[in-house]
């Protein structure tokens, strides 16, 4: 690096330094958070009444994924900040979980042949 | 019209990061990215063999809730039974190679109390793991204020958070084992059930513990002034993604291995 001895804006737009730059960083405050901590502990506290006032099934499964998505989502974009972030960054990160979806659609119509196993 | 060929203010033209984040926090990002679909593979996987079984039979495991209440003493009641609780739930089919055993009935133990409480430790368990996540943020705050001090303190906590933890899977592995289940063998019902019990919660506790680890050395860096000089507190920002990211697995795993 050039800059030794000199001091480097790291925050500097016009020559840009990929081994230091960073964005100025600025607190969004903490109300947000605690709400998003409220709204985890709720969810958690219904996952446990729903296990115990529901019947098994496959009704109550998908309540509680959708339930752990929802909580997912709120970390993702409250307690990590996804939230502030720019549009093409949440989209890379967001979209290729698609791949999930279709490794879950693969594995349901294999599911027919892991019943045969019997491990 | 410009001579240059290239016009340095548009978003991908090099010169200036496209998504205005440091290139550390971008592949932190991206490493997370790919640490989800491992998880993914795992979860996923873990579901497609849960349901190649049946669940137990429910008529009867209605009858053995009103046989055994919320905190009845398990020790006292199969006290005389062969092979205790595991052994009872063994005798009325509850617990068979056939069937997945009801969650229930295999995490129901609490430390301190010999009663059924089912379901009640991983809560606690759950609980430790938000709260040390809130801790995280706050110290992710506070370094974006550059407040050293309050850094220093919500750090702290989430480490003592994490230890909590891992503290409490090391109790509820100990209890697991203790009763029989191995990774070869499973007292509770199908083999894979143990098995994948461990390997998951293993993969999950380990991301635990070197989140942790990271926690204590970015803890000491702040103690040492480290990112006062450096002007920013984005390393604090960056492990605290990875941090959230170990709460958001939880969150899955206790909803395939403990609900579902």
């Amino acid at each position: 690096m050039a800059h030794q001895n000199t001091p480097v804006d790291i925050h500097d737009e016009e020559n840009y330094d990929p081994t230091v730059w960073v964005p100025k960083a600025h607190s969004h405050g903490t109300k947000g958070l605690w709400k998003t901590f409220w709204i985890l502990l709720f969810l958690t506290i219904l996952d446990i009444i729903l296990y115990f006032m529901m019947d098994p099934g496959m009704l109550r499964n998908v309540i509680f994924i959708v339930l752990g998505v929802v909580k997912a989502a709120f970390i993702v974009y409250s307690f990590m900040h996804l939230t502030f972030e720019q549009k093409g960054l949440k989209m890379s990160i967001v979209l290729p979980m698609i791949f999930v979806v279709y490794l879950i659609a693969f594995l349901l119509t294999e599911a027919d042949y892991l019943n045969s196993l019997n491990w | 019209m410009s001579n240059h060929a290239v016009s340095t203010n548009s978003t991908w033209a090099g010169g200036k990061s496209p998504f205005k984040v440091s290139y550390g926090k971008l592949m932190m990002w991206f490493f997370l990215l790919s640490d989800a679909f491992t998880f993914s593979s795992l979860l996923v996987g873990y579901g497609a063999v849960r349901f190649s079984f049946p669940s137990v039979d429910e008529t009867e495991m209605a009858a053995l809730r009103e046989e055994l209440p919320f905190n009845t003493d398990v020790h006292e009641m199969f006290h005389h039974h062969e092979g205790g609780f595991v052994g009872a739930m063994q005798e009325k089919g509850l617990f068979a190679e056939t069937h997945w055993p009801a969650p229930e009935l295999v995490f129901n133990h609490f430390p301190g109390t010999h009663g059924h409480l089912p379901l009640m430790f991983v809560s606690l368990m759950t609980f430790i793991l938000i709260m040390s996540s809130v801790t995280m943020v706050l110290a992710v705050e506070a370094g974006q204020r550059m407040d050293k001090k309050k850094v220093q303190t919500f750090m702290l906590w989430t480490i003592v958070g994490g230890l909590l933890f891992l503290g409490c899977q090391a109790w509820e592995w100990t209890k697991f084992i203790g009763e029989g289940a191995k990774l070869y063998t499973n007292p509770f019902g199908p083999v894979t059930f143990a098995a994948l019990f461990f390997l998951v919660t293993g993969f999950h506790g380990f991301h635990v513990l070197s989140g942790v680890v990271i926690n204590i050395i970015i803890y000491i860096n702040v103690l040492r002034g480290t990112y006062e000089k450096r002007g920013h507190y984005e390393m604090v920002e960056k492990t605290g993604l990875y941090w959230h990211f170990v709460d958001l697995v939880w969150v899955f795993v206790f909803t395939f291995f403990y609900l579902i």
